[in-house]
């Protein structure tokens, strides 16, 4: 445990695998980013550049991630915690607005969201408080943990943005599983049900009424859908259906490129891909998701130590839900919460966030096989 | 624990939870996708495609000297898409200082729960430009083609109008309709979610051809002519109306028609159909003594009467069926060609009584009385002849001197054009020429003879009566230097509406003529309706008549030292002069617009 080396072995099979699936998945998100926003006219960088210089700083972020062992890393997370903590306060008082939301903090051109880093510092602030918090008692199982990512939470929601406040609820909850429970199989149970949780909340959701919902909605997230009434969710199913089996081609999406979908390079970025490149694009790029999620799974199940398995855990509970939330709305099974799409939809804090993850994910991997041997 | 045993089975599970959440989603695509796909697709389609049908420009009106009439401007139409405004209120007072609405108005449009709104259409180019300097949010402009008149009121009867969507709903406008009207076609336009359209490339060079011109035979000059003296008439007598009409006699090509009181067809707001009405065309009244003339080619054709035969005036008093005619000049023996030159009611009714009912039937039929003349323009009336079988006894006498009957001006003047042209009933018409969107003529119009009425003898001599008329009759103040001038002065009494009798001060004072009488280029006939000062056709119409006269035919270069040159109403119908008699060169019609 004391003297561990980095796996200095060239990158095997796997490594490409993890690699060649993250990069095939970015190319597809800035290729529909491109097609939904090339006509704008705008001042400054078109939003493909941006992204793809945003893809750039996540490789460095993705790089560094991997390069610094995770131990040395999460010996960080308070700190990290409590630097995003002050910069969701500073967000909430200088933050820009935007739809009706507060959540950014401009640099020069950009914008960051501090929001979207919160997720993977919690990560990190969860998993090394559970590897070495002691496993016994509720209170020090549950109500600590969750009292650590009382503030961050709070501070989100009250910007207000109900994805990124469902995110936290979602890693909390499923760290909570792999660690809490008495049997590892019910964490891994669970687990399932977190991935399953887009179909029971649609069971739950949809016994509600409309008005219901909408009042629901409007409280937890005044800046979606306003005066919409079900607009997005309803352009989003036309613009997927739409695509068909082969899709309309790059450009040849109607609704998306007319703006009959809104929001089309950000978090309906899967409707403007699916549009265009059809039934088989969506398999192709759902086949690459769950490529990655299966590759990021065995790192977790593979970790060496607690707190690689926790963060890897923590990581794939992430990236599931966002992907399974984000599609799920897309795709009108869900309600509308502004998730983004990991690695394609447009924004630069949930790039760099996603990519950060991924290179943390390898960096556990490559560290697994150095102890005991 | 053995280092593989707990993690193959965690392994599988979460492999299984994860391919469970994914068949989940991939089911729903494959719902989407495949199963809703076609009608997923239909309702995209709905959204974003438009059918439109797109017009070509309405085409242009032009005089016989191809000056513009009528035209087409392309004009800004203001809209607003209420979504994109932060401050309709602002907006609309911003909006209201330019457009002159009130702003409330424009407010409530703008907070409509609609994508587009149109604001106000087809606005002066004035305004439009001052709209793109405020450049307001969410307000834009966009061309549309509006009918344009650029010599106002000028011609506005026979010209017409057309509607806010460019159909023509009066006149030239909408007997030519057909032409007139671009061509229209059937585009699909995307449509983006602002309701902006896009449309396809290209649509400039396939688009829809513009409608085909129109050259008239009518002459700018002389319009303006013939509607500045009825208007100085109308208004020194203090009259109701009146129409001034301009043929060329030989061909029946109409050179002016102009009609009081006048309108704007550029601004139709709060008119009544009323107003707009051609008179000319469409009312039929009592002619009163210009009907004589045909009376007296009747006699003369039929051999009745020669120019010196005899008549009794009877000292202005005679009793005929029953009824007492008067003249207003007590006559004694008197010649025909006297009778008519002095306009006796008591001669004329003599002169129809040798006729008799059925002759006298007969020829006015025979001039186009009670019929249509078949000119290109819309709403004509037949005017009102009896049948000779219904007429009462007194009838033949007042029939004689133009009275129980009811003609249009168009009728008359087209009617004394065949004595002037020397017996052929010609068909009147407007437009010469239809030419399409390159320029190219599709279709012209010439003389067309209806039929002959009376022979070239008759028509002599009767024109040589008529200049006795202007020379030492009632109609002197028609006679103008160096011309011979043939025409007739009509003093009609109008029928009271009231008691039904006819009235004792409302009259309709009328001249018809034509000149030079010994090659006839010009036939006017000049009505002026329920004058006040005066109602002598002699004192009130014969003066326009000299007027419009005097000013046109120098215009048209006639002089009267000049021979008198082959008449070349536009240059393509020709008229040669054999003999005595006019021969008219038809050029074919190529597609009748009726």
């Amino acid at each position: 445990m004391i003297d561990r080396v980095m796996d200095n072995r060239e990158l095997d099979r796997f490594d490409w695998q993890f690699l060649a699936v993250t990069a095939a998945i970015l190319v597809l998100g800035v290729l529909s980013i491109y097609s939904v926003t090339y006509a704008q006219t705008g001042t400054g960088l078109p939003l493909y550049i941006k992204q793809v210089l945003w893809i750039l700083v996540g490789c460095a972020a993705f790089v560094a991630m991997l390069a610094v062992d995770y131990h040395k890393i999460a010996r960080w997370s308070y700190v990290l915690y409590g630097l995003i903590l002050l910069l969701l306060a500073v967000v909430l008082m200088a933050g820009k607005t935007s739809r009706g939301a507060q959540r950014w903090i401009p640099i020069g051109p950009f914008a960051f969201q501090p929001s979207e880093f919160a997720k993977l510092v919690l990560i990190l602030v969860l998993a090394t408080y559970y590897a070495h918090a002691p496993r016994e008692g509720w209170i020090q199982r549950v109500v600590l943990p969750g009292l650590l990512m009382m503030p961050g939470l709070l501070l989100i929601l009250k910007q207000p943005d109900l994805g990124s406040g469902l995110s936290f609820l979602a890693i909390y909850a499923v760290l909570l599983l792999v660690v809490g429970m008495r049997s590892k199989a019910m964490g891994i149970l669970l687990l399932f049900a977190v991935m399953l949780f887009p179909f029971a909340w649609e069971l739950l959701w949809g016994a509600l009424h409309d008005y219901q919902r909408e009042r629901i909605m409007t409280f937890l997230d005044p800046a979606y859908d306003t005066g919409g009434k079900g607009y997005h969710a309803l352009q989003s199913r036309i613009a997927i259906g739409s695509g068909e089996l082969l899709g309309k081609g790059l450009h040849g999406g109607t609704q998306s490129q007319l703006k009959f979908l809104p929001e089309g390079h950000t978090d309906f970025v899967f409707a403007v891909f699916a549009e265009e490149w059809g039934f088989l694009g969506t398999l192709l790029v759902l086949a690459l998701f769950l490529g990655l999620l299966m590759l990021s799974l065995e790192i977790a199940v593979k970790a060496k130590d607690v707190l690689g398995a926790l963060l890897a855990a923590g990581i794939v509970g992430m990236l599931g839900f966002c992907l399974m939330v984000n599609i799920g709305m897309t795709a009108g099974l869900l309600p509308i919460v502004g998730i983004p799409l990991p690695l394609m939809s447009y924004g630069g804090s949930a790039v760099v966030t996603t990519m950060a993850a991924l290179g943390l994910l390898l960096n556990i991997k490559r560290r697994r096989l150095t102890l005991f041997y | 624990m053995t280092p593989t045993d707990p993690y193959r089975w965690r392994r599988i599970a979460a492999g299984v939870a994860l391919m469970a959440g994914f068949a989940g989603v991939l089911f729903r695509l494959f719902t989407l996708q495949v199963l809703q796909a076609a009608e997923l697709t239909e309702k995209a389609d709905r959204q974003h495609r438009m059918s439109v049908m797109v017009e070509g420009g309405r085409g242009g009106i032009y005089d016989r000297q191809g000056k513009v009439l009528a035209l087409n401007m392309e004009v800004p139409s203001v809209y607003g898409i209420p979504a994109s405004l932060e401050n309709p209120a602002g907006v609309a007072r911003d909006l209201a200082r330019v457009l002159h609405v009130r702003a409330d108005e424009i407010e409530r449009k703008l907070k409509r729960e609609q994508k587009f709104v149109w604001i106000a259409r087809k606005l002066d180019p004035e305004q439009g430009r001052s709209l793109e300097r405020l450049s307001l949010e969410g307000i834009g402009t966009r061309m549309e083609g509006r009918r344009f008149y650029p010599k106002g009121p000028l011609l506005a009867h026979v010209l017409g109008f057309a509607g806010m969507d460019g159909q023509g709903l009066e006149g030239i406008e909408r007997r030519y309709e057909s032409y007139l009207r671009g061509e229209t076609q059937k585009v699909i336009l995307q449509r983006d979610a602002l309701g902006r359209t896009v449309f396809p490339k290209g649509l400039n060079e396939q688009g829809p051809a513009p409608g085909h011109s129109l050259t008239l035979t009518i002459d700018e000059v002389i319009q303006y002519i013939a509607e500045k003296e009825l208007d100085e008439a109308v208004t020194n007598a203090r009259a109701k109306g009146g129409v001034v009409l301009v043929m060329e006699p030989r061909t029946g090509a109409v050179l002016a028609m102009a009609v009081s009181p006048k309108f704007d067809p550029n601004s139709m707001n709060g008119l009544t159909p009323d107003r707009w009405r051609n008179r000319a065309l469409t009312d039929a009244y009592e002619p009163g003594s210009t009907m004589k003339v045909i009376t007296a080619a009747a006699a003369l054709e039929e051999k009745v009467m020669g120019p010196g035969t005899l008549i009794n005036g009877e000292n202005g008093q005679f009793s005929a069926a029953g009824r007492n005619i008067h003249d207003h000049e007590k006559l004694g023996w008197m010649t025909f060609a006297q009778m008519v030159q002095k306009s006796s009611n008591i001669g004329a009714a003599k002169t129809g009584m040798a006729l008799g009912e059925e002759r006298l039937y007969r020829y006015l039929k025979a001039f186009g009385f009670g019929e249509r003349t078949e000119v290109d323009l819309p709403g004509e009336a037949a005017g009102l002849v009896r049948d000779a079988k219904d007429w009462g006894r007194q009838s033949l006498a007042s029939v004689a001197f133009g009275q129980e009957i009811g003609v249009t001006p168009m009728q008359l003047l087209n009617a004394v054009s065949a004595i002037a042209n020397g017996g052929w009933l010609m068909k009147p018409y407007v437009v010469s020429e239809i030419r399409d969107g390159k320029g190219t003529v599709v279709a012209q119009a010439g003389p067309q003879i209806r039929r002959r009425v009376i022979s070239a003898e008759t028509a002599q001599a009767l024109t040589a009566i008529l200049e006795g008329v202007v020379t030492h009759g009632t109609g002197a103040k028609a006679a103008l230097a160096g011309f011979r001038v043939a025409g007739k002065t009509g003093t009609a009494q109008k029928i009271d509406p009231q008691t039904g009798r006819y009235s004792p001060t409302l009259f309709v004072a009328s001249f018809v003529g034509y000149l030079p009488a010994e090659d006839p280029r010009l036939a006017i006939l000049v009505v002026v309706d329920e004058p006040r000062t005066e109602q002598w056709g002699g004192t009130i119409a014969a003066p326009v008549f000299r007027r419009v006269a005097e000013q046109a035919l120098p215009y048209l270069g006639v002089s009267s030292k000049s021979p008198i040159k082959l008449a070349r109403a536009d240059g393509r119908d020709e008229v040669e002069r054999t003999g005595a008699e006019v021969r008219l060169v038809q050029v074919a019609l190529a597609g009748d617009p009726s």
